[in-house]
């Protein structure tokens, strides 16, 4: 299908919401949904290695000679599955999986001597063993992963048109509530015959819905209100005051850094710091909080610069900056701009997994090896990368940044400079006049010297992109940027159409947005993604790859439903929070039977609620906000050394830790060194996108809870406020009792049981009321606690 | 939906234990670590608490430890260790080969054998060739039995070298140190059973040592080299009152855990803290090389006071199994600047240098204290190199899973053997193949495992290193 034709077809998915064309188009296109599996992947890899060492190796050596290229003998090729499935004059070579049937195998045995292969004249009769290996390769299925060359990069093309991810969305009626989420998950537990835990008590609830909306643990006055509420829509207002909060962005925004690689260094060889990259960083907290649908999220991402040209200052500016997605792109080597192909990579690599759940990196190589990506498709994209300038973050042989992009027009900030350089101008030539004077010995100057000028009027910078000159990029053989192939015009991936850059004179990154949000694809995967976030695992579990080498969504008529909801809803993530989290399979407990946990070990059905650990952010931040120390404002630039002192080398690079008691979200992280902390607790990786955290539990986790001196002033912090805020009681009473029912609620946000209270009391023992070290002890352990770590 | 909500009804193990234990520690107030655990629980509770407990193999072994050298991003075979004589002989000449790096590759539709760019010599009694590139492990031959027969399933770094450490080359795994543990428990509850020493994280990242589904205690504990290897290790308070708030700590993270059916992911974090304990006083022990006279640090090419490079690696690992960690892996550099000479072979130099004096120090300092008789030690890659190129004078080599070569040194290992041979190019292992699944499985044999009994039940299936593949190569077995 030529790409202009298929454009004119295709469900410009956000553009419409759903109505009756694009349903019926819908309709149309379910027939094709899951009409394919991958054949270029064994299952097994011991089938595809048995196929790799032992058949291909025979098929080339002994039956090549005549059943290969252009005129295979009796109009039969073995070059590839496609090929030998079609057959020759005499019909198809191979049943796989039936030896007996298949007219190779008769041929090979000699079971009519007239048909014997390889022919006398061609060679001797097929050794015992090598008649043996092909008989165990058919009756096993003949697994063979040489696909016909009508193929894009790593799939057939018949295959890559029908993959399950690029359909059209199979969802017809995107109408109901939070019920037709749980039918749809209800009938695949029935199925399973798992028993479904029960639901979670309100305080549990409570946790859950605000460690996963804000990071952050609940108050205990919030959790007073919320227990004490008799009103049936509670839950409803909870999501709703939690979603409003400014702590929302800080959560999710931290969510899409994960997957979009965000650093606050360059990470080349002298890893510089990129101290104008943070605007990028807030620009997506903002965007969270301000539920800005997701098709301008993205455009302004890739396009921002272009989309808001024209429009006020602000606006655009905030188009400038949103471009910092592109522009912090890490960069290689000793001189980055030798090393740019590999910067080119990990944008492509990153768009790809980030807006489509596609591998396009490897195919800056060599034609994606499971996936419909070829090499073609890569430098098409390097194309538009190339055709845009990128913040120069400056590096050992190439000196200092370059190329950021002022947020002030030239108009503005000629018109401030100018009064400067009066000024300036006016100082310089009275001080050099009198220089001038005093040489020819004349006396004192009358005349008091001007003023000085003053400080040079500065702009605030972005670390951004722009357009560059428009060109197009040829493909670099095997990834070698020395060896050059043919030049491949700007264009968007073959298998969604190819449309080519449509004005000459743009880079365009402005198609290359519409193009990736015309797919359905797109849709697919950010609310994959956000289910993830909810449930800790996606209904696709791999939510980078959405290709043949990831895994297939559990539930699809549940994804696409989603899907077409998001749209609908136009792209807004806030409605869908409402949606997910008001389900019964939201709100069910952590708690399950051995049979359920055994039955579905991954809880890929959700039959129960996945407790899982807090993240790194989450921890460090709760250990501030129950110490009292939490600052709850936005970060903004890091105190980074002037940019007039750099001095980086690669054997001296940049290194710095700086401390903080800001949100997590506003450390700063570097690439070449993790920061120490989440490095500890399974932080994101700066350097490359990070779909999921994973959960290590290791012994330097429990040494950073035994002697980490940011651990212990938090302890000692949260142990001066007991001491504040629970005095001795005048009347006697137990001190001790009081100041452990409130490090509970403030800690765990529970009244702690008796026999707790017994076991912590012994613990401070007769320790004096104001004696802030001996009640830290209480604290470390409280703070160290599984139950402070955990959310149910 | 009525499904109940208090988890008494449910069917997991009640907390009877737990709360024993909880009473009991709150009464005694203050117990010294270690100890708190098995003061906590008894007996059978005890063992299905501690999955680092030492556990006897499936039957007696030589080998109690291993220390796995891993160089990243695919050592050269053929410049390295299997001498190819007919590859300089026939350097230039056109070849054909169905390889998987060269398929549809534009530019390689025609490829040509490659010489190999340095000498070889027999050396030792055993008479093993090896090139100059490794000079001093050459001198150590006589204690080797090395494998010129590997092959792998995987052209791809990634893939290739997630296999190499889980025997899967797609999905992650148990790492074989993870399984290591698992199997064997570890004899010093103060140490991590598991330490990998790297510099940079290699392909697959922390995949490679990565426990996955067997518990979490099994862990890798990734140690950085540097001037504080292990962050966090000096106690800033008194030992007494560390005790005492630990034991707290440890009883309140019971009673949390036996609200929630024994959890393995809480019971993991519990143990941890056990080991970390420990590890205050074990680590800066254990990693503390001024006790190490001159002529250990030169055996090592070390300076005193030095803190990083392969040598140290090397030494670290030594002191390490001494005090009886279970499982050291050292793996050499990281994900770029390694061993993948696709641009030029004499990257191979330095990469060479940095490890070669080090990995000899390490054989001869283990056999003159007598620990090489308990001590296993493997070197490997996850893949050879390209005995051809697509001109014979490309300075480099591509990806080459069809053959490389790995070794074998110290307990129930044969010395100064060869095993296997690839064709006269280096081109494939045609003689007595070794498989990433057979050596798995020997290594595993070494230990005193049957490779097929040591499973572990996930997901309603019994996994094992070696899946459904792997042959114990006896021809090296001692």
């Amino acid at each position: 299908m030529s790409g202009q034709r298929r454009a004119a077809t295709l469900l410009r998915c956000w553009g419409c919401v759903l109505g009756l064309p694009c349903v019926a188009f819908v309709m149309l296109a379910v027939a094709s949904l899951h009409a394919s599996t991958p054949s270029a992947v064994a299952a097994d890899p011991s089938v595809e290695a048995f196929f790799e060492k032992e058949v291909r190796p025979l098929l080339v050596s002994r039956c090549f000679e005549c059943h290969a290229g252009e005129k295979a003998g009796g109009g039969l090729s073995l070059e590839t599955r496609d090929a030998w499935a079609a057959g020759g004059e005499s019909g198809p070579a191979i049943v796989p999986g039936d030896a007996e049937a298949s007219l190779l195998m008769a041929a090979v045995r000699g079971d009519d001597p007239a048909w014997r292969m390889p022919p006398e004249d061609a060679g001797p009769p097929l050794s015992a063993d090598e008649v043996a290996v092909l008989t165990r390769w058919v009756a096993g299925g003949a697994f063979d992963p040489r696909v016909a060359t009508a193929s894009i990069g790593g799939m057939s093309e018949a295959e890559a048109r029908s993959w399950w991810a690029f359909a059209p969305l199979a969802a017809t009626d995107i109408s109901g509530g939070p019920e037709r989420i749980d039918a749809l998950l209800d009938a695949r537990i029935a199925e399973a015959g798992l028993p479904v835990s029960g639901p979670a008590d309100d305080r549990v609830f409570l946790r859950r819905a605000t460690y996963d909306l804000t990071g952050l643990p609940p108050t205990a006055d919030e959790l007073e209100a919320y227990v004490a509420d008799p009103s049936s829509d509670k839950t409803q207002r909870l999501i709703d005051r939690l979603l409003a909060s400014p702590d929302y962005g800080v959560r999710y925004g931290r969510h899409w850094l994960d997957v979009v690689r965000y650093a606050d260094t360059a990470g080349e060889n002298t890893d510089r710091p990129l101290p104008h990259a943070w605007r990028y960083r807030n620009w997506v907290i903002d965007a969270f909080n301000a539920d800005m649908p997701y098709d301008e999220f993205v455009r302004l991402q890739l396009a921002g610069d272009l989309m808001r040209t024209g429009e006020p200052r602000e606006r655009l500016n905030e188009g400038i900056v949103a471009t910092g997605y592109l522009a912090i792109a890490r960069r290689f080597g000793h001189d980055i701009q030798k090393d740019r192909h590999l910067t080119y990579e990990d944008v492509i690599d990153n768009l790809g997994k980030t807006y489509l759940g596609l591998t396009i990196g490897c195919a800056r190589c060599h034609d994606h090896k499971y996936d419909p990506v070829s090499s073609e498709d890569y430098y098409a994209l390097c194309g538009i990368l190339e055709s845009t300038r990128f913040a120069f973050p400056g590096c050992e042989p190439q000196g200092q940044p370059r190329d950021l992009v002022p947020l002030a027009s030239a108009e503005e900030i000629a018109a401030a400079r100018e009064p400067w350089e009066r000024r300036r101008a006016a100082y310089e030539a009275a001080v050099a006049a009198r220089a001038a004077a005093a040489e020819a010995g004349a006396g004192e100057p009358a005349e008091p010297l001007p003023p000085e000028p003053g400080p040079e009027p500065t702009f605030p910078l972005a670390y951004a992109v722009a357009e560059a000159e428009p060109t197009d990029v040829a493909i670099q053989l095997r990834g070698d940027p020395e060896q050059l192939g043919e030049v491949v015009p700007r264009r968007w991936l073959d298998v969604f159409g190819g449309d080519t850059v449509a004005a000459e004179a743009s880079s365009g990154r402005a198609e290359l947005a519409e193009w990736i949000l015309a797919e359905p694809l797109a849709a697919r995967v950010i609310v994959n993604r956000v289910w993830q976030w909810h449930f800790g695992r996606g209904l696709v579990a791999t939510a980078n790859d959405f290709g043949s080498r990831g895994e297939a969504p559990s539930h699809p008529e549940l994804l696409d439903w989603l899907a077409a909801r998001f749209l609908a809803e136009g792209g807004r993530l806030k409605p869908m929070h409402r949606l997910i989290m008001q389900t019964q399979a939201y709100r069910r407990s952590s708690l399950a039977s051995t049979v359920a946990v055994e039955a579905d070990p991954d809880n890929r059905l959700l039959a129960r609620f996945a407790r899982r650990r807090l993240s790194a952010e989450e921890l460090r931040d709760s250990l501030l906000a129950v110490s009292g120390r939490l600052n709850r404002s936005a970060g903004e630039a890091h105190p980074f050394p002037p940019e007039s002192t750099w001095t980086f080398t690669q054997h001296g690079p940049f290194e710095a830790v700086y401390p903080t008691t800001l949100r997590s979200a506003y450390v700063m992280r570097p690439r070449q060194r993790q920061h120490p902390f989440f490095a500890i607790f399974d932080g994101a990786d700066p350097n490359a996108s990070t779909p999921r955290r994973e959960t290590t539990t290791v012994p330097t986790q429990a040494l950073y809870f035994l002697n980490d001196p940011f651990f212990h002033e938090q302890a000692e912090a949260l142990a001066s406020r007991l001491i504040a805020e629970c005095p001795a009681p005048p009347g006697g009473g137990s001190l001790a009792a009081g100041r452990i029912q409130h490090a509970f609620s403030l800690a765990l946000q529970r009244a702690a049981a008796e026999e707790e209270i017994e076991l912590l009391g012994g613990l401070v023992g007769e320790a004096a009321a104001e004696d802030a070290a001996a009640w830290a002890g209480l604290a470390r352990v409280l703070l160290a606690s599984s139950e402070f770590l955990h959310v149910d | 939906m009525t499904a109940p909500t208090d988890h008494a009804a449910w069917a997991c193990q009640p907390a009877a234990v737990a709360r024993r234990g909880f009473l009991r520690s709150s009464v005694a107030g203050s117990l010294l670590m270690p100890g708190i655990l098995s003061q906590l629980l008894e007996g059978e509770a005890a063992a299905a608490v501690d999955p680092l407990a030492v556990k006897p193999p499936h039957f007696p072994a030589k080998a109690k430890r291993i220390i796995f050298l891993f160089m990243t991003g695919g050592v050269s075979h053929v410049d390295t260790f299997d001498p190819k004589p007919a590859l300089t002989r026939d350097h230039g000449k056109e070849i054909k080969a169905d390889h998987p790096e060269i398929k549809d590759r534009p530019g390689y539709e025609h490829i040509f054998l490659k010489r190999p760019q340095w000498e070889f010599a027999p050396h030792g009694q055993c008479g093993t060739e090896v090139s100059t590139l490794f000079p001093h492990v050459a001198e150590c031959v006589d204690e080797i039995a090395l494998i010129r027969s590997m092959h792998t399933s995987h052209s791809n770094h990634y893939n290739a070298t997630l296999g190499m450490h889980t025997g899967s080359f797609a999905f992650s795994r148990p790492s074989i140190g993870s399984w290591m543990s698992y199997g064997l428990g570890t004899h010093n509850a103060n140490l991590p059973g598991f330490v990998v020493i790297a510099p940079q994280q290699t392909y697959a990242g922390t995949q490679v040592y990565a426990s996955d589904f067997l518990p979490g205690a099994h862990q890798g504990t990734l140690v950085v080299p540097g001037e504080t290897p292990v962050a966090n290790v000096a106690p800033r308070i008194p030992s007494p009152q560390q005790s005492r708030e630990l034991a707290a700590l440890t009883a309140l993270n019971r009673r949390h855990l036996g609200d929630r059916c024994g959890d393995p992911l809480l019971e993991t974090r519990l143990q941890s803290f056990e080991t970390a304990f420990g590890m205050q006083m074990a680590v800066p022990e254990a990693f503390d090389l001024g006790r190490e006279d001159e002529t250990t640090l030169s055996l090592y090419g070390l300076k005193r006071g030095q803190t990083s490079g392969f040598g140290w690696q090397c030494l670290v690992a030594r002191r390490l199994v001494e005090r009886g960690v279970r499982f050291v892996e050292l793996i050499d550099t990281g994900s770029s600047n390694n061993w993948d000479a696709h641009g030029d072979m004499q990257t191979h130099v330095p990469l060479a240098k940095n490890v070669d004096q080090p990995i000899a120090g390490l054989l001869r300092d283990l056999k003159r204290r007598g620990m090489l008789d308990d001590t296993l030690v493997v070197w490997t890659t996850e893949f050879g190199r390209t005995p051809f190129n697509n001109t014979a004078d490309a300075p480099g080599r591509e990806h080459h899973p069809w053959a490389f070569s790995s070794w074998l040194a110290g307990a129930g290992v044969k010395k100064g053997i060869v095993h296997g041979a690839t064709d006269e190019h280096g081109l494939r292992a045609v003689e007595q193949p070794v498989h990433v699944h057979d050596l798995h499985a020997t290594i595993l044999h070494l230990m005193g495992f049957d490779h097929e009994q040591l499973t572990f039940r996930h997901a309603g299936r019994d996994y094992r290193l070696t899946d459904v593949h792997g042959q114990v190569v006896r021809e090296v077995l001692a």
